[in-house]
């Protein structure tokens, strides 16, 4: 009986959202998916799967490569060889994806955007994004994928009836890697590069009595304001916010740039961005080229409005 | 090499004549007297002193013992650079450079792409027959704003039927800036790959867009047997031979801006002024320091991609009042620093900047 | 405290575009320059700080064509004692094959180490995968996204892995040990040009990667066509009055996972 083997990831009791870019991929593949879990009580749908597997491992040492590969030799006596085995392409699935690879001499393939319509073969960006690969498995099976986040999400199908639930018990965690603790980090020094979602005021915030504001913005959005040169020469935002040629490169998760133009000295410091939303009056700003989003607007207005939005 | 620079610090004087001349002095910790003299008895120097230099050489052109402080500034930055010990922005420019031979880390391939712009095809230089080059700096070939210079240059050139040929993506950066920041190494290989193109193309003149390119191709690339000049003296000549007129009249208001690198250093001061007063009735204002003592617009040296950690009012906001106050409403240039150096506090006082070829391009 | 780093020789694709050949079989890659992975910079950079401190000798390694001795020179030139380069004239595409390839190696000719660094990812292939599986492969323990190393005991070291949303999780591991290095845990130094002129007078050694693989140890994957990604159009401009647009950004938001 052939399946599909999703390894999750659960971290501080929540299952997280990424789980849901495995579960499409094999939903997509029309097997039997059976999702191996951590100990602890987490709120997890499981009509996403047929076969839930349960381990006695908390989440934090779980979700270490060879903990897991002990795991998967039990399923594997079990249930015999899944087809595929899915991870998320994050920091702890690819690592883990990585050992798998390694330990059982599996072929892998990572940062899996696509497939064929067939569901033989998987793409997955190179060069900087600038081409997809597609990628045929020659090796023997099973394959070892992590998914890129929101790649497969459209696939989801929820079963009819409840999972099968198994448990696996008894795995000794590995004695040569152990989990210490979670680590916050540190806002004692304002460092914009480790931001995930930066809030960027340029020269259309007007003057320095409408930056309050955007601290109390950036407050309800869980983000770190930065800005463009203009902003910093005028000083009315200290330098170590700066984003561009001569100031700070940020690759953030998303990029809102407000009232910034686009000059080339500025999207040289944060092109990269995975997410580069922008708002300006001007339609012609050559920020809206770079841009994967736009508002066509006042900045402040759209402030406000966030605020109000988000308050109620 | 050693030798000489330990000599020159020692013949100093401390008269002070190059602090007096220095752009930076008064409104920054920077000042090149003390720097000089720290030198000559081997002092510590603190880290980010020496990168607020601009290259103007006010010091080095008011100095009346030859001490050459720019010179000591470039060798400081040079220890620097060897150390590893430099500004995060200033390794990222060197590192584009050694890459894709221009600091903005744009892609080489592209360099010549301005010329795609223009509705006539350029020549490679090696097809054209009088071998004279135009080469553009590297902010002429990725800035947007600075992108129009060149196809500019070119349209006029090609209306006054004087031939030209470029080199395209062979081109790379001319080293100047690279020079003053200390990486005399990947000068000497930016050098070297130039020259040997010129070379190869048996280039007989080379027209320089920018001044600092003119100046280091000019003054550092050593004798190359080539002629190298600045756009506007070319223009100038044609303008004056009739091979290219101007019709429209252009409204007053213009004052001219003198870049360091076109005016002090390499004594360009007239073909800019003679054109602009060529055309009809256009009064040129002068600023109170033009020529020779002419305001630094905190372009050159590396500035550009560097920004020091205390902000101050920049001289650019100085030059763009002093233009209100002279009456003018455009501040006309040639060269593309000073173009974007003083364009930014320019806009906000609602003043134009141009570069030379764009009032030409506004008046044909 | 001796490190192996490995390195590699990567094309600089950020702005370039590249041409993809009419068959879909290879990409064009003839006009585009090349330097060391970004990510393997922090990598040597954090080798040769922890021997700096700690002493140790520091070894890169490459895989590649004649041309990747540039980065072992890079290598070299940021403090690593010696340089040795896997030749192979193929580009190993496979991370299997490549992570095999080091094992043949580094057992084959018994280089010494107490860590194997590599970057988290290669900027052209962007598997990162490698280290991992070498890692499993040597029987060793592993971690990647290594954001700081906090403390190196006798046979233990104590370090801190990048999660998401700005959290990361503290660590023990024992060594020997691999570690994949996540940029931003140091600032690399700047290594000048005659810095590297220095740098290729240390004899790199030159190795052929045919002597590390077993008989018909074929790739486990294979590139069957390249082809473009669906084209990005600009910036979608979002319509309607300020509360629809306002509303669709918080949408945009929660979607990217930086909103809740």
């Amino acid at each position: 009986m052939s399946y599909t083997l999703i390894i999750s990831e659960v971290r501080r009791g929540i299952f997280e959202e990424r789980n849901l870019d495995s579960i499409g991929l094999a939903h997509m593949l029309k097997k039997s998916v059976y999702i191996l879990l951590p100990d602890g009580q987490y709120p997890v749908n499981e009509r996403w799967s047929d076969v839930l597997i349960k381990t006695d491992m908390k989440e934090e040492m779980f979700s270490m490569p060879k903990n897991i590969c002990l795991f998967i030799e039990k399923v594997i006596d079990r249930f015999k060889m899944p087809d595929e085995i899915i991870l998320t392409h994050s920091s702890s699935g690819t690592e883990c994806a990585s050992y798998i690879a390694g330990y059982f001499k599996l072929p892998v393939i990572t940062d899996v955007n696509g497939m064929d319509k067939d569901a033989k073969t998987f793409y997955k960006s190179y060069y900087s994004d600038k081409v997809y690969g597609e990628f045929s498995v020659t090796g023997q099976r099973p394959v070892v994928i992590t998914v890129r986040s929101g790649a497969f999400r459209g696939y989801m199908e929820e079963r009819a009836d409840s999972p099968k639930q198994e448990i696996i018990e008894g795995v000794s965690p590995d004695s040569d890697r152990a989990f210490i603790e979670f680590v916050e980090e540190e806002k004692t020094e304002i460092d914009i590069t480790k931001a995930e979602f930066l809030v960027s005021v340029g020269r259309g915030v007007g003057n320095k009595d409408e930056l309050p504001a955007y601290d109390e913005l950036t407050g309800i959005l869980n983000a770190t304001l930065s800005c463009s040169r203009p902003v910093v020469d005028k000083m009315w935002l200290p330098k170590a916010r700066q984003v561009g040629q001569s100031g700070k490169t940020v690759r953030p998760k998303v990029y809102l740039a407000m009232g910034i133009s686009g000059a080339f000295q500025h999207i040289t410091g944060m092109k990269d961005s995975e997410c580069i939303i922008a708002v300006n009056k001007d339609p012609e700003a050559p920020i809206f080229q770079y841009a994967h989003y736009g508002i066509v607007g006042d900045m402040n207005k759209v402030r406000d409005k966030l605020k109000e939005l988000l308050k109620g | 090499m050693q030798e000489q620079a330990a000599s020159r610090v020692l013949v100093c004087i401390q008269c002070g004549k190059c602090t007096g001349g220095c752009p930076e002095s008064g409104r920054t910790p920077f000042n090149i007297r003390m720097l000089v003299r720290k030198r000559q008895f081997k002092y510590a120097i603190e880290e980010a002193l020496p990168w607020y230099c601009t290259a103007c050489n006010a010091c080095t052109l008011r100095c009346p013992r030859d001490v050459k402080p720019s010179e000591i500034i470039i060798e400081i930055r040079a220890s620097m650079v060897e150390d590893g010990n430099i500004p995060v922005t200033i390794q990222k420019a060197l590192e584009s450079t050694f890459v894709q031979k221009n600091p903005w880390g744009k892609p080489r391939s592209k360099r010549g792409d301005w010329a795609e712009k223009l509705n006539f095809k350029v020549p490679h230089i090696s097809e054209t027959e009088h071998k004279r080059l135009l080469f553009s700096c590297c902010i002429h070939a990725y800035d947007p704003r600075c992108m129009v210079i060149p196809v500019n240059v070119a349209t006029l050139l090609n209306k006054a039927g004087y031939e030209f040929g470029i080199l395209g993506e062979e081109e790379c950066c001319c080293g100047n800036e690279i020079r003053r920041i200390g990486e005399l190494g990947l000068f000497e290989e930016l050098m070297e790959e130039n020259i040997a193109n010129f070379k190869e193309y048996g280039v007989q003149e080379i027209i320089a867009l920018s001044p600092h390119c003119m100046n280091t191709m000019k003054n550092e690339y050593g004798d190359m047997g080539i002629k190298v000049v600045h756009y506007t003296e070319v223009l100038w000549s044609l303008i004056k031979e009739g091979a290219l007129k101007t019709e429209k009249p252009l409204e007053g208001g213009i004052i001219y801006h003198d870049p360091c690198f076109l005016g002090k250093q390499n004594k360009v001061f007239e073909p800019p002024r003679d054109i602009l007063k060529s055309l009809n009735s256009v009064d040129v204002h002068e600023f109170a320091r033009s020529r020779d003592i002419s305001l630094c617009c905190e372009g050159g040296g590396g500035r550009m991609f560097f920004d020091v950690e205390v902000p101050y009012q920049r001289n650019g906001e100085i030059r763009v009042t002093d233009a209100q106050k002279a009456g003018a409403h455009t501040i006309a240039t040639a060269c593309p620093f000073c173009l974007m150096n003083l364009e930014d506090p320019a806009k906000e006082k609602g003043i134009f900047v141009k570069d030379i070829s764009e009032i030409l391009m506004e008046v044909l | 405290m001796d490190i192996i780093v490995l390195t590699k020789r990567v094309p600089v694709t950020q702005e370039e575009e590249l041409k993809i050949a009419q068959d879909g079989k290879s990409v064009d890659l003839s006009r585009v320059p090349f330097r060391m992975n970004d990510w393997d910079n922090y990598a040597v950079e954090e080798a040769v700080r922890l021997c700096e401190k700690q002493g140790g000798v520091i070894t890169g390694v490459s895989i590649g064509d004649m041309e990747s001795d540039e980065v072992l020179r890079r290598a070299i030139a940021m403090g690593a004692k010696d340089g040795c380069l896997i030749e192979s004239q193929t580009v190993v595409n496979d991370p299997f094959t490549r992570a095999l390839l080091l094992k043949g190696f580094i057992e084959k000719e018994n280089i010494p180490f107490n860590m194997i660094f590599g970057g988290v990812q290669a900027e052209d292939d962007q598997f990162g995968v490698t280290c991992g599986i070498l890692a499993a492969m040597l029987g060793l323990p592993f971690a990647s996204m290594v954001i700081g190393i906090d403390d190196i005991q006798k046979d233990t070291v104590i370090l801190r892995r990048e999660l998401e949303g700005g959290i990361q999780e503290r660590i023990s591991i024992k060594t020997p040990c691999v570690l994949s290095i996540q940029s931003g845990i140091n600032e690399p130094r700047y290594v000048s040009i005659m810095g590297i002129r220095k740098a290729s007078k240390v004899e790199r050694r030159y190795f052929k990667a045919e002597k590390y693989l077993d008989e018909g140890a074929g790739g486990l994957i294979d590139v069957t066509r390249w082809f473009y990604p669906p084209k990005k159009e600009g910036a979608v401009i979002l319509q309607g009055e300020l509360d629809d647009t306002c509303r669709q950004l918080i949408g945009i938001l929660k979607e990217k996972g930086v909103l809740q």
